[in-house]
């Protein structure tokens, strides 16, 4: 008697065709597939925020009004950033899962093809719907990312319309979220326990149990703002005896775990690219799974240090201050195991190296400045300041959208089969994090110096730090146009990927051929 | 996926069986662990006022529920080919229903229908009928399967 497990130890095989045209974007119900219209539409959305932000820049190049009314400059603030954040850095990251957890878990796909495809279209009215609100009588929303009442209350049109988009995007997020969720507990490779797996995989999961916990937070305060606008309840309205603070308590519930949505895919980008090219294995990979754990758990107490000048007891305010303190512990050991994974490593510098080292080092400075807003008597002053928008930043463009971009150059060999131009790829990256610095940093200064945020005209004492950081912001906004050629010629040709481009990469997606076959573990493999 | 070959003299089998790497109580768990805390969350803001997020977390567990029992329902399905001599045996568990077909591999021929997507299904038609197999299988793995049942039946109808 023989016995046999089917095997197929030629993975160079993509002999058999898959569906081409339109319709195979439309309809696929293929991870990469999906993946990839994730990572092109919020590439899209990115520029289109981005450019939202060349035009606040250059209203503040200089004092006075320049080209926009500050109705207009308000709306500008407010589209840019909720369409960053849920247009661009979230899908991204959405983008990088599809592709990556199937191949990284050794899975053949997804648990829900079908959901995942739905996942991803629910994006596309959500996104029309945020552009198009644009163009109604009143312009788009004003008041704020945030949405905070009354302004939210008395908004016209497009207030309903942001209202509907983030309902749909959040649908799109939590069905997203469940598939994930199954897919890693349900279809590893035999041999993949959960201590096994990839710090991408974990952070993922713990980022879709984030969103499982936040979503609905925000879809029912969306719903009582709608409610509230139309049909005549009072949740935050306080003319009629609601209240207002009590929105933003629920708003920042959500809110602030939505800062660690954005972040801990990026720990997991980066935990990855930092092995690789130090030619070491991850220092203190438990370690890092529990502080992953221990920041997700403290994003949920912490959330009302954006809050300390609404007014709350003073045991509230240290209560949150000092919950907002300790979770730069578990975030200090991230960077203390990054530091230490470099350290004696054989490291060499390709470009996703160096966005990983800039992302650890920039970051790191965005984590001491929110460290500093943390101390309440501080926070009390810099409150609504630009050091708050520098902060925010830090975190956000140097932490989240710096390591997608890095996470982008790492595995486009894999996704294209090419690998991309080193050197273009080199002067993205300085021309980025040069930039990014000259922009931001002057912010710290600004808002120090008391510059208010949401506004299009400022006092003349603020003029050098803003015309500064108008310079820095339009060479970070063009430097991002060399990124979409760098990818669109490596789409195109260029010099062949091996199945592993890195010489120190592992994981099973490096086990599979370059570009990643259309259907990739035929036969599971087996971790050992 | 999984698929399993046995050659045990003139006998084959080949049994198939979707990826699973969650025992049936440890997704109760996780379904309690991805449950309890946004029931918490919701309950405690209906406590301030703030009812209507109670009715979305409500949706979402149902949502989550569902795709965890869906899931979990699956666990234990299978599909087994079993050629041996004059009898071809298909048996098939999804979710809690067990099929079996007997066929004579005299009769049964291995049909391949390459549908429009690229992808590959394999049917076994006997008496007018045809019965699906591989349905667990990747195209690469039911190419596989379709060559073994070949070499015992004979010339697949394409």
């Amino acid at each position: 008697m023989s016995t046999a497990t089917a095997k197929h130890d030629d993975h160079g095989h993509d002999s058999h065709g898959h569906p081409t045209g339109l319709m195979r974007w439309v309809k696929s119900t293929n991870h990469k597939d999906i993946g990839t219209m994730y990572l092109w539409f919020s590439f899209t959305m990115f520029l289109f925020a981005g450019a939202m932000a060349m035009g606040i820049r250059a209203e503040l190049f200089q004092p006075g009004l320049q080209f926009f009314q500050p109705q207009v400059f308000n709306q500008l603030t407010t589209l840019h950033g909720l369409i960053m954040i849920f247009g661009a850095i979230m899908p991204a990251f959405v983008g990088f899962a599809n592709w990556q957890v199937p191949l990284m878990i050794g899975a053949p796909d997804m648990a829900f093809p079908r959901l995942n495809n739905m996942s991803f279209w629910l994006l596309i009215p959500a996104a029309l719907l945020l552009v198009a609100s644009i163009f109604v009588p009143g312009g788009a929303v004003a008041g704020g990312w945030t949405m905070y009442p009354p302004l939210a209350i008395q908004g016209g049109l497009s207030m309903d319309m942001s209202i509907f988009a983030l309902h749909i995007l959040g649908v799109s997020s939590i069905v997203g979220s469940i598939n994930i969720i199954t897919t890693i507990f349900n279809m590893r490779a035999p041999g993949m326990t959960l201590m096994k797996m990839p710090m991408f995989v974990w952070t993922w999961l713990i980022t879709a149990y984030l969103l499982i916990a936040a979503m609905p937070v925000l879809a029912g305060a969306l719903t009582m703002m709608i409610t509230d606008r139309h049909f005549g309840t009072h949740f935050f309205n306080a003319a009629g005896g609601g209240d207002p603070v009590l929105f933003q308590h629920v708003f920042w519930f959500f809110g602030h775990p939505e800062v660690y949505i954005m972040i801990l895919p990026a720990f997991g980008i980066l935990s990855t690219i930092i092995p690789t090219f130090s030619r070491k294995p991850l220092f203190g990979y438990a370690s890092m799974v529990y502080a992953t754990t221990a920041i997700a758990v403290l994003s949920f107490v912490v959330w009302a240090h954006h809050m300390f000048t609404t007014g709350m007891p003073v045991a509230g305010q240290l209560f949150f201050m000092y919950s907002t303190m300790l979770i730069s512990v578990p975030t200090g050991v991230k960077v203390f195991n990054w530091v230490a994974t470099m350290w004696k490593g054989s490291m060499t510098f390709e470009t996703p190296m160096l966005f990983a080292v800039a992302v650890v080092f920039l970051f790191t400075i965005g984590g001491l400045s929110g460290l500093v807003c943390a101390i309440l008597p501080v926070d009390i002053q810099v409150q609504d300041t630009y050091y708050v928008v520098a902060h925010f930043h830090y975190v956000l463009f140097s932490g989240a959208a710096m390591s997608i971009m890095g996470g982008v150059y790492y595995w486009l060999p894999k996704w294209t089969g090419h690998m991309y131009d080193e050197t273009l790829g080199k002067w993205h990256f300085w021309l980025t994090t040069i930039a990014f610095n000259v922009t931001f940093f002057p912010m710290h200064f600004t808002g120090l110096a008391g510059m208010p945020r949401r506004i299009p005209d400022y006092s003349q004492q603020f003029a050098e730090f803003n015309m500064i950081s108008s310079y820095g912001a339009f060479a970070l906004g063009l430097s991002q146009l060399l990124f979409l050629y760098v990818v669109i010629k490596c789409i195109k040709g260029g010099a062949k990927a091996p199945a592993s481009p890195w010489e120190g990469a592992h994981g099973l997606e490096w086990t599979v051929p370059s570009p990643a076959p259309f259907h990739t573990f035929e036969t599971p493999p087996v971790v050992k | 996926m999984t698929l399993s070959v046995v050659n045990a003299g003139a006998s084959y089998k080949a049994i198939s069986k979707p990826n699973s790497s969650l025992s049936s109580s440890g997704k109760i768990r996780v379904v309690l662990l991805l449950t309890v805390i946004p029931c918490c969350i919701a309950v405690g803001f209906a406590w301030l006022g703030a009812w209507l997020v109670l009715p979305f977390v409500g949706l979402e567990i149902f949502a989550l529920g569902f795709a965890f029992y869906h899931v979990n329902s699956h666990t234990e399905d299978y599909e087994s080919i079993c050629i041996d001599g004059d009898s071809l045996v298909v048996e098939r568990r999804t979710r809690q229903q067990f099929s079996q077909f007997v066929l004579s591999p005299y009769w049964a021929k291995l049909v391949r229908h390459e549908l429009p997507n690229g992808e590959l299904r394999l049917g076994l038609l006997s008496h007018g009928k045809e019965f699906e197999i591989g349905r667990y299988l990747t195209k690469k793995q039911r190419e596989l399967l379709a060559g073994q049942i070949y070499k015992r039946i004979g010339t697949p109808y394409k």
